[in-house]
């Protein structure tokens, strides 16, 4: 049984202000232009949560879009000089992400350490406080409770606020940090009260995931692929909008005597993303670059990482131009025979 | 079986910053027209000395302001103090590294994947067979068998390239064949022979058939274009080398080297991490994603 606290007034500000006192930089989804996305905040109004979930994902944060690996200047003969990679010192915290992104950093937390241990990611991760905020409303992209998740699942949370009708706030103490944290500010942590509940956004589960995996493993040739790919533009928006994509691209870039090493999102859906110098593709088509995209998600991490590759929030079906949709796809995956039909052999 | 039961830690608890060692480039050979070797020197001794990797393993080889390329480490480990790369011009980092003179400094990090199970071919014959560039790899492990000479049995040594001018490591390949130890068969393709080659002339399979090396005791190692391993695999097969007993080493675009970047996937299997050392048997599992 999870510990439950309650927050009585102006939540926001009041975990922004416990944040702040422990010397964390708090980040949480915030107006940029027309976009939400995860900023620096300080004023508990300036969250926006009367979204159903940020424009960009919470892994932005971890990983940011781009990011500098390494710096060197040329010297007067052009020889290169490194400088030591810049160490984040800043203590991360985030407050008012959604579960479904809470829960997306324990997949991203698995690549990062898995055997090597990233250093970039880990010198922000590894400080960082969770708090995150269940969801009261859906839309009909939301699928968590598809992927094993809910609108208050707390998987990936430190702290899970769940705000209450009179202004308050519920917390659920996930982890051994968030008990720390809450212990520390019993102030702003009080015992839980038996007010009103929270209210919980109601997400229908819409397809069977655990028929997904068993197709995926017999049909790495089928016709799906195809069919799948004919609709999608190959832009790459599902990956750059996807808390759980982590794939990325390391460039050089230099400007007159002073160079750096980059490492930028990319994403599976470009055919260069494989294309070896010699022309040569693995997965020359968008039908076979399709089929890694949900092999990858739904049956490669699963083999290595123990969970799938998503979590249901539905980013994906919200930014692409060509109105794919994730659900459907897996509506489709689902209503199909596992094993392939067994073909009668004749003389 | 399950791709975690696959996965050896080989860098469990090592923290990569993607920071390469600075590396001085002491040599360079040219090997054919477009493809030279390069030999790299640590910057830093001390770095040099604490550097040691496995035949078969890769790293990443960058030139400032250009960026980095994946390749095998061509030399041996018994070598020390030095690694050496064999690169064909191709892409932008290929050409950078071609304009490069000796002096120069390169950045190179690794090493990383797994490795030819040296251990487990001790005390046993070994064949070769290399096609054009992918002699690079097998070239590692050429020497490390030689080097180690008396832990391995007869040693066969199969190389062939589309022509005469296309054969790598030319000094070398006329070293192996005096040696007394190493039984060479070179050929070229036909069409690709000179006046004066005294090699065979006809492709890697059908020289490979025609020499019939005993695969009675045998491990073989092979890498060269896809088209050549897809002929020779059969042959191997056929000739009774166990799939279990025939290694390969497979090449897939790479950014990180370290199973972060989520490109070198072959279905399931990440050549940077699983590979990129595979058995034949560990290749025909694979799904058509090559």
């Amino acid at each position: 049984m999870q510990e439950v606290k309650y927050i009585r007034d102006d939540w926001r500000q009041t975990c922004l202000d416990a944040l702040a006192g422990e010397g964390y930089v708090v980040l949480g989804p915030m107006r940029d232009g027309e976009k939400v996305r995860f900023r620096p905040c300080t004023t508990g109004s300036d969250l926006v949560l009367d979204q159903v979930n940020s424009d960009y994902p919470l892994k932005e944060a971890f990983l940011p879009k781009t990011e500098r690996l390494l710096a060197y200047t040329f010297g007067p003969g052009g020889e290169p000089a490194m400088t030591p990679p810049e160490v984040a010192t800043q203590k991360l915290a985030v407050l008012g992400c959604r579960p479904c992104d809470a829960a997306a950093l324990v997949g991203l937390d698995r690549v990062f350490n898995w055997d090597y241990e990233d250093a970039f990611y880990n010198q922000r991760r590894r400080e960082s406080l969770i708090l995150s905020v269940g969801c009261s409303t859906s839309d009909d992209r939301c699928f968590c409770t598809s992927l094993g998740l809910a609108p208050d699942a707390s998987e990936g949370s430190d702290l899970l606020i769940q705000p209450l009708p009179d202004g308050g706030a519920r917390v659920t103490v996930v982890s051994d940090k968030g008990r720390a944290f809450a212990a520390a500010h019993a102030d702003v942590f009080g015992p839980s009260s038996t007010g009103s509940p929270p209210t919980v956004a109601d997400v229908p589960v819409r397809l069977d995931i655990e028929m997904i995996k068993p197709w995926l493993d017999a049909h790495f040739a089928d016709d799906l692929w195809e069919d799948i790919s004919l609709q999608c533009l190959g832009c790459g928006a599902c990956s750059y909008q996807c808390p759980t994509c982590h794939c990325f691209d390391m460039v050089d870039e230099t400007h007159w005597q002073q160079g750096e090493r980059r490492r930028n999102h990319d994403c599976c859906s470009f055919s260069l993303f494989t294309r070896h110098t010699s022309g040569h593709n693995p997965r020359p088509t968008p039908a076979s670059r399709w089929r890694n995209r949900l092999m990858h998600k739904f049956r490669y991490f699963v083999e290595r990482f123990d969970r799938r590759a998503c979590v249901g929030c539905g980013r994906c079906m919200r930014v692409c131009g060509a109105g794919l949709s994730l659900i459907e796809i897996l509506k489709t995956v689902a209503a199909r025979p596992a094993e392939k039909p067994v073909q009668e052999v004749t003389a | 079986m399950s791709v975690q039961s696959r996965v050896e830690p080989v860098g469990a608890g090592v923290t990569v910053d993607y920071r390469p060692y600075r590396m001085i480039v002491r040599k360079i050979t040219d090997e054919t027209a477009d493809t030279k070797t390069f030999r790299l020197e640590f910057a830093d001794e001390a770095e040099g000395s604490a550097f040691s990797f496995k035949a078969g393993q890769f790293g990443l080889y960058s030139i400032f302001g250009k960026g980095e390329a994946t390749f095998c480490v061509a030399s041996s480990p018994t070598r020390q103090g030095y690694i050496e790369c064999s690169v064909k011009r191709a892409g932008n980092v290929t050409v950078a590294l071609h304009q490069l003179n000796e002096g120069d400094v390169v950045g190179f990090r690794g090493p990383y994947g797994n490795c030819f199970p040296l251990e487990a071919m001790a005390g046993h014959n070994i064949l070769f067979v290399a096609g054009g560039i992918g002699m690079a790899p097998v070239r590692c492990v050429i020497w490390n068998v030689l080097d180690l000479r008396d832990q391995f049995k007869d040693i066969t040594i199969l190389y062939g390239a589309r022509s005469v001018n296309d054969l790598v490591y030319k000094h070398e390949l006329a070293e192996w064949r005096a040696r007394a130890d190493t039984h060479t068969i070179y050929t070229v393709d036909p069409g690709g022979e000179t006046p004066d080659w005294d090699g065979k002339v006809g492709f890697v399979p059908t020289v490979l058939k025609e020499s019939a090396p005993s695969s009675i005791d045998a491990f073989a190692v092979m890498c060269g274009p896809p088209v050549m391993i897809k002929f020779t695999l059969p042959v191997l097969l056929e000739l009774g080398f166990s799939k279990d007993r025939i290694y390969t080493t497979l090449e897939n675009r790479m950014k990180c080297g370290v199973g972060k970047c989520g490109r070198c996937n072959v279905g399931p299997w990440y050549v940077c991490k699983d590979g990129p050392v595979f058995t034949a048997a560990q290749i025909e599992d694979m799904p058509a994603d090559m």
